[in-house]
């Protein structure tokens, strides 16, 4: 029997998105893919591309994490306090591992930067997407009173969208603890 | 008497350029053969392993690049100025190169690799030691600078990782906000 036949497209790029995410894109060869999907090697080549996988996986990735996770985010009511369990979260799916690693976004954008246009263009919808997110928050904060700086929004939105990248580092090195204290700390700084 | 025919640290600068580009996982011994002319045997016999040539290459970028940097926050004079010049300093190299060698291998390793972890926090805590002993420089009171400093360092892995696809107007914007926020 033919090797590759007998996944569909969508299980194979939710089985290429999870070694994506563990090891990033320079990482991952042809043959660990070619094993870990069980596909052969030349249909790897000739009829996907790592490439292709790997932009599909970013895809999926979004979709499945951070896309329900900033839904449930814009629609929340509690200004700062929804933000802060949103991060709170961010730190638990890290520590317990109900995420294998750092936001596979983030990662991206550290390894492969300005390499690939179609990366770029996908990671910069990811953080306009956040950023917009964070923003629709505050201006609830702002109503409920807990900001008292309107014009200074967008500025807090983007300095706190930060958390995401410094947790992507310290979550390696620091107990749960600190870093939800460091969410407390970078919260009191836009009040 | 049998004299050392290649030097070890030109390996090393090579690594660091190999491996920050490709990804550790990405680059294979025999690359750093080919891109060094030192084989591997005499590899294997100086650094032991693979992982030896990135324990290396980790304490050569600390010592050859990243000391003036650091020893920027020792200068005296305006605080912002001071701070954003150190931020500025890994921003402004060569587009392969931006940013800093162990925020990158740390986020690419960190999780799995016991001694890129504690390399990589030794390295941060030095930082935030030197980003403490500025504010304390500046009047701000023991407690203060240890809790600013913890966010300055914040404020140096984003800049390293968001920072990197920011354009020079961003960046400018992005490091003047954060740094204002947090002093």
């Amino acid at each position: 029997m033919s090797r590759g036949l007998d996944s569909t497209y969508p299980e194979l790029i939710e089985k290429a998105q999870e070694i994506f995410w563990l090891r990033g894109y320079k990482g991952v060869s042809v043959k660990d893919l070619s094993e870990h999907l069980n596909v052969g090697e030349t249909i790897l080549y000739n009829k996907y591309s790592k490439d292709s996988l790997f932009l599909d996986s970013l895809d999926y990735y979004t979709n499945t994490y951070t896309g329900p996770f900033l839904n449930l985010l814009r629609e929340t009511t509690g200004g700062l306090d929804s933000l802060r369990s949103f991060f709170y979260d961010l730190v638990d799916a890290l520590i317990n591992k109900t995420f294998p690693r750092s936001c596979l976004v983030v990662n991206t954008v550290v390894e492969l930067r300005n390499e690939n246009s179609e990366v770029i263009k996908r990671y910069k919808a990811y953080l306009k997407e956040f950023k917009e997110s964070i923003v629709i928050v505050l201006d609830k904060a702002y109503d409920m009173e807990q900001i008292k700086h309107k014009d200074k929004i967008a500025i807090y939105a983007e300095f706190l969208m930060g958390i995401v990248f410094t947790m992507g580092i310290f979550y390696k090195l620091k107990p749960a603890e600190e870093l939800r204290q460091y969410i407390d700390e970078q919260l009191s700084f836009i009040r | 008497m049998r004299y050392k025919e290649y030097n070890i640290n030109k390996v090393l600068e090579k690594s660091i350029t190999l491996f920050w580009q490709k990804g550790y996982n990405g680059c294979s011994i025999n690359e750093i053969v080919l891109e060094t002319g030192v084989n591997r045997f005499s590899l294997y016999h100086e650094f032991k392993n693979k992982e030896g040539i990135l324990d290396a290459s980790l304490d050569l970028y600390r010592d050859r690049y990243c000391d003036d940097k650091l020893s920027l926050l020792k200068a005296e004079g305006n605080l912002f100025e001071t701070l954003k010049n150190f931020y500025m300093s890994f921003l402004e190299q060569k587009i392969y190169m931006s940013g800093c060698y162990f925020i990158h291998i740390g986020t690419e390793l960190a999780d799995t690799n016991e001694k890129v972890k504690n390399s990589l926090n030794e390295y941060l805590k030095e930082i935030q030691c030197l980003l403490s002993s500025l504010l304390i420089q500046n009047k701000y009171s023991f407690k203060d600078a240890e809790f600013k400093a913890r966010h300055l360092l914040g404020l140096f892995c984003t800049s390293m990782s968001l920072g990197l696809i920011h354009t020079s107007e961003e960046r400018n914007k992005y490091l003047t906000n954060g740094i204002n926020l947090i002093l």
